[in-house]
């Protein structure tokens, strides 16, 4: 019986083992969902992009919201000169939605509560965004560290602070959607598992909770691709233009 | 309620306890850690690659394509606007110079009108003086024609009455003085 909260997090093996270089790279549930996931992003873009029309039907109008929303967001944030980092940030927020939303039908699994998942991405977006930064500024990138404005008594300690919170983004990052996710699963497996022990009396109360949780839950999962892909774009505006 | 309340209590320290048994996040075993990292980029490197080539140019094209035709078809609306302007222009040009002939054309022949009917009249008043005139002419050659036949009446009576009375015979020439006289001094009081 799956009484376990946390058992739908667990990764296994679906088909043969596949082995490169003696590391197991085999195709679990998760990669099932990535692809999932993928598979339903590229589906629903074909469909919304299939037909070319002056006045767009639903699905049409639906991707179309979706372009204008992340490139609004993104010239909102990072401005004109984020525009080729567009379809990363677009492509981005698609894959962390739809993993989020994929996750929340039942018997599914989401690819985003697990930490190395959420991590990669944000340790690609922590080394690309540095990366960029010095390419755009040289060592004056170092300058991000070292605030304007600040007593010179204050200047050593405060460079220290700005180089431990620089650091702490991927961490920050892939934990924030990380933990948001699997606490919201563990809940409502959690509340779950109170209705069946507390069978057809009552199991109503912890069944309207679970409910009102499904509702915050599918909120909260576009709330943290949103998050998520706002951060991306925060910290592309650090690295493109340097205010400090 | 409070009953209901610790029921759920004991059930949730029921769960705990039964979770203590296997207890630990799958997310923390390794085991699988290297599989969804080699999926997770190569599954998102495919999605990146399909996005940023072939969807995206796609829906931008589209966005733009409508963007465009807003903008011409509100252009050629501004067009047309000023053109039916400028005809409402054109056209009510026209009929403050149509009005401004109507007037002239009215007047005029009005003008036109009044003269003939002024010279029509005034041929008419010289006709009707003409006839006039000779209506007098005629009243007065009437008036004398019948002076001279009222004394030659008046010769005839007044013989008449003489021969009656006395019953001689006057000589007429006298008569004829006498009446004349007479007639001479009255005939003015009717003329």
């Amino acid at each position: 019986m799956a009484s376990n909260p946390m058992q739908q997090f667990t990764v296994h093996k679906i088909g043969p083992e596949i082995k490169i270089a003696g590391i197991d790279l085999s195709f679990t549930n998760a990669s099932l969902f990535m692809v999932i996931s993928a598979g339903v992003i590229i589906l629903f873009l074909f469909l919304g992009s299939k037909e070319k029309k002056i006045i767009p039907n639903k699905l049409q109008l639906i991707t179309e919201m979706f372009y204008t929303f992340v490139a609004k967001m993104i010239s909102d944030t990072a401005g004109s000169k984020a525009k080729p980092y567009f379809p990363f940030i677009f492509s981005l927020f698609m894959f962390v939605l739809f993993c989020n939303m994929v996750g929340m039908l039942p018997y599914s699994f989401t690819v985003t509560s697990h930490i190395i998942v959420t991590l990669i991405m944000a340790l690609f977006i922590f080394i690309a965004v540095t990366i960029i930064g010095f390419i755009k500024h040289g060592f004056k990138y170092l300058s991000i560290f070292v605030p304007s404005g600040v007593p010179a008594v204050l200047l050593p300690l405060i460079t220290i602070i700005e180089i431990i919170s620089y650091l702490s983004r991927p961490v920050s990052l892939s934990v924030r959607l990380f933990a948001n996710m699997m606490a919201g699963h563990t809940m409502l497996k959690v509340f779950g598992g109170f209705v069946v022990s507390l069978g057809i009396l009552g199991g109503w109360l912890p069944l309207s909770f679970s409910v009102a949780l499904t509702g915050l839950e599918i909120l909260v999962a576009f709330l943290q691709a949103y998050v998520f892909a706002i951060l991306t774009c925060i910290y592309l505006n650090d690295a493109l233009n340097l205010h400090h | 309620m409070k009953s209901f309340l610790s029921l759920i209590i004991a059930i949730i320290a029921m769960n705990i306890d039964l979770f203590a048994a296997e207890a630990g996040m799958p997310q923390l075993d390794p085991t699988y850690w290297a599989s969804q990292a080699f999926w997770l980029i190569l599954v998102f490197t495919i999605l990146y690659i399909s996005i940023s080539k072939f969807y995206l140019p796609k829906i931008k094209n589209n966005l733009d394509d409508r963007e465009n035709k807003i903008k011409e078809d509100l252009e050629n609306a501004d067009k047309f606007k000023k053109q039916s302007e400028a005809k409402a222009k054109e056209y009510s040009f026209i009929l403050e110079k149509a009005k401004k002939e109507v007037l002239k054309i009215h007047f005029e022949s009005k003008s036109i009108l009044d003269k003939d009917i002024q010279s029509k009249k005034d041929s008419m008043e010289k006709e009707i003086e003409k006839e006039i005139l000779k209506a007098k002419k005629e009243i007065l050659e009437l008036k004398k024609n019948s002076i001279s036949s009222i004394q030659s009446i008046s010769e005839s009576i007044v013989s008449n009455i003489i021969e009656n009375i006395s019953g001689d015979k006057l000589n007429e020439s006298s008569i004829k003085a006498t009446v004349d006289d007479i007639s001479k001094k009255n005939i003015n009081k009717y003329l």
